[in-house]
């Protein structure tokens, strides 16, 4: 400790901290010194030792403390912001390079896949739809849409249906229920996958294919913005009910499991980044009120760390800093409070991107919600272009 | 597209009071109002009465809802207990009209016709450090506040934490470099700062609700009485002039205990506190830190708490009811 304290920053500090009581003002004298020390970020020696930075720039900091020493406020306030602006910033998420697990397929039948992670997927149910083709949004609107056709992410869903309790004398109902379930979701083409009670994995719509699972919805990654995930993000849901559940996931260890096996498969054949890995309440809409959280299912105990993934509730919704979508704040009564960390940090990058465009957060908000309606406009012309092609061919085949 | 700002205005929303802290030339000024409300069945007469006293009031299904500073005196007068908008430092989750009443208390410091225009106001308001562990609760209130004062029509909103905004308000002379206490209603906030900078902050759950509630329960006295007195004449003099007064030193003791053993455990425990070089001031601000003896008995805490950063001074904010706000203030101004 003792060495770390001896880090560049009392030089600097030493120079810094002797300009600053020149200024007899103190609300002068603070914006100088949140100007020129870093404002609010958490003053971190072991972040310097640890990147090498100062065993590489001491002479130079040196330097820079003993000009500071001698130059007027102003230049030091500039000096001193060159010098931290220096520090290669510390970030979880940049950086990174994205690692995928590698699963391979290991048996496929007609009634049935295995992969090399111990996933079976059951295919009894499976059927076709559409083909899921889709447009990507660059985050620079200059930029044009890109057309895509293969699975950038998954959303989480839950069935929210019928439970029968988990016990031996209901085998029969479970059965049944679990059935119904899924010829009702084959009908109507709602998920690619569903795990039911006893962790067993069912494809029901092709992964190629489109499925009816995430309606209005938003997502975004470094890249681009994506809307209306039906098509583009693989809907998985979880035979389960959240009300009643406490503070425990609704999922059982089986099904908990099956999430994970079924991530790892999905992410390694596809590459599909563990921050598209996200839970239908961080992308539901609303487009009619501009508000995020329409549906909430697995707004909050989605079992993100045991299913292999990081804790993507910490992820800024881009409903909000991307298209300018607000929230309502008796939301909380049925989302929970990790589901909130993401609105807080979408609400916190809205405004510095504000401020970086030197617009007023409302107005800036007002432009990214223009943005979104020319978006959805364009995407709902799409839809519409391509429920007419279905309507046609399916008349065709049946003529 | 942006808007120039005009006016400046540090919130303190605290457990037990919220107070707005403004600039108007050299002048500073603080509007507090009682953190509390009490709901009472509709009556004309009764609605008479308070807009001839010029109590401030809403009426809302079928109900009178009396908040701020006159809540307590009318819950008294007709023995109900005041309801609490916050609890421990946060929103109250167990109050179903927290927000509605929060907005309305808000509104009764942020009076327009003060501020000018709230869309050329930057705001600044305070957040506790959350306890240890429960990351949660600050950042709903956080969110949930910001939204409340974005309804009253304020767009450039920032936010400060309590012991930051203390060391603002009091620590200019060191360079805004020490340690800001401040003793509130729910929790007592500490923040460690260098040059400005946050170096720690962390909060524990005992202020002056933890004091009321735990001497009412050993003396047996309603804990709205036990706050009466600990506001009109409770002092550190080492002698107990009678229970409650024995209950009450006993428990400001155990809050002093625990801050100083916290900020010890804290700076121990901590990787990011650098050596400054020098001793370093300590600020105490809060109604917690009122009574007559409290830095006398902080300081005693102190010296035997052999804190691995050594504190050159232990003194009293100029205003203590007010520091939070302030040092908010300075914080919107310096932005």
């Amino acid at each position: 400790m003792a060495r770390q304290a001896k880090s560049p920053g009392r030089i600097a500090g030493a120079a810094v901290n002797w300009q600053a009581h020149r200024i007899g003002d103190p609300v002068e004298r603070l914006k100088f010194l949140r100007k020129t020390v870093g404002d609010r970020q958490p003053f971190s020696p072991v972040v310097i030792r640890n990147s090498g930075f100062w065993k590489n720039n001491r002479g130079k900091i040196a330097l820079a403390g003993t000009l500071l020493l001698a130059w007027p406020a102003i230049q030091i306030s500039q000096g001193v912001s060159v010098l931290l602006s220096a520090v290669p910033a510390v970030s979880a998420q940049s950086g990174e390079a994205e690692t995928f697990p590698n699963v391979w397929l290991l048996e496929s039948g007609t009634t049935a896949e295995v992969w090399s992670n111990g996933l079976r997927i059951e295919r009894l149910f499976e059927t076709a739809n559409l083909p899921s083709r889709f447009e990507a949004y660059p985050l620079d609107p200059k930029r044009a849409p890109v057309e895509m056709s293969a699975p950038v992410g998954i959303v989480y869903h839950t069935t929210e249906s019928h439970l029968a309790p988990l016990e031996e004398n209901q085998r029969k109902r479970l059965k049944l229920i679990r059935e119904t379930l899924l010829g009702f979701i084959r009908d109507n083409r709602s998920y690619h996958y569903v795990i039911d009670r006893f962790g067993r994995v069912w494809r029901v719509v092709r992964e190629t294919d489109e499925a009816n699972h995430a309606g209005h919805s938003i997502w975004a990654d470094a890249k681009y913005g994506y809307l209306n995930l039906n098509r583009g993000f693989l809907g998985v849901s979880v035979e389960t009910q959240t009300a009643g559940s406490g503070d425990e996931t609704p999922a059982t260890p089986a099904q908990v499991h099956a999430l994970k096996i079924l991530t790892e498969m999905l992410r390694s054949k596809y590459r599909i980044a563990a921050g598209n890995c996200v839970t239908h309440a961080q992308v539901s809409v609303n487009p009619s009120n501009k508000q995020v959280g329409y549906h909430y299912d697995w707004a909050a105990k989605f079992p993100y760390v045991e299913a292999g993934l990081p804790d993507n509730y910490t992820t800024p919704i881009p409903a909000i800093w991307l298209y300018g979508f607000t929230y309502d704040p008796s939301l909380v009564n049925v989302t929970g409070s990790r589901y909130w960390q993401g609105l807080l940090r979408a609400e916190s990058r809205l405004r510095e991107d504000a401020t970086a465009h030197g617009a007023r957060p409302e107005d800036y908000r007002k432009a990214l919600s223009q943005r979104y309606g020319t978006l959805f406009e364009r995407v709902k012309a799409k839809a519409e272009a391509s429920a007419e092609v279905r309507a046609i061919s399916t008349k065709e085949s049946t003529e | 597209m942006s808007t120039e700002v005009k006016q400046y205005v540090g919130l303190d929303i605290g457990t037990s009071r919220v107070v707005a802290a403004r600039k108007s030339g050299e002048v500073e000024t603080c509007k507090s109002q009682l953190n509390a409300f009490v709901k009472l069945p509709h009556a004309k007469m009764t609605e008479a009465s308070l807009t001839r006293e010029n109590v401030p009031f809403s009426v809302s299904d079928g109900h009178i809802v009396v908040y701020g500073n006159e809540s307590a005196a009318l819950a008294d007068l007709l023995g109900r207990e005041v309801r609490r908008p916050m609890t421990q430092g946060f929103l109250n989750s167990n109050e179903p009209e927290s927000l509605a009443q929060m907005e309305e208390i808000l509104s009764s410091v942020l009076t327009p016709g003060e501020d000018g225009d709230p869309a050329e106001t930057r705001i600044c308001f305070s957040v506790p450090a959350p306890p240890a562990g429960n990351q949660d609760s600050l950042t709903y209130h956080e969110a949930t506040v910001r939204q409340v004062l974005e309804k009253l029509g304020y767009s450039d909103i920032r936010s400060i934490n309590e012991g930051v905004a203390a060391v603002y308000s009091e620590l200019a002379e060191s360079n805004y470099t020490g340690i800001g206490v401040s003793c509130g209603g729910g929790l007592c906030n500490v923040a460690l700062t260098y040059m400005s900078v946050p170096v720690m902050t962390f909060s524990v759950p005992k202020g002056g609700d933890f004091i009321d509630s735990s001497a009412a329960t050993v003396t047996g006295e309603l804990a709205d009485r036990i706050r009466l007195v600990k506001e009109e004449s409770f002092h550190f003099n080492g002698h107990y002039a009678d229970k409650i007064q024995q209950a009450l030193t006993v428990y400001y003791d155990d809050m002093i205990q625990t801050v100083v053993q916290g900020l010890g455990d804290a700076l121990r425990g901590s990787r990011q506190v650098p050596k400054m070089g020098r001793k370093v001031p300590l600020v105490l601000s809060g109604g917690g830190a009122l009574p007559d003896g409290f830095k006398t008995r902080f300081e005693r805490a102190l010296q035997s708490a052999n804190l691995p950063l050594p504190v050159s001074e232990v003194r009293m904010a100029s205003d203590p009811l007010c520091t939070t706000a302030r040092g908010a203030l300075v914080a919107a101004l310096s932005e």
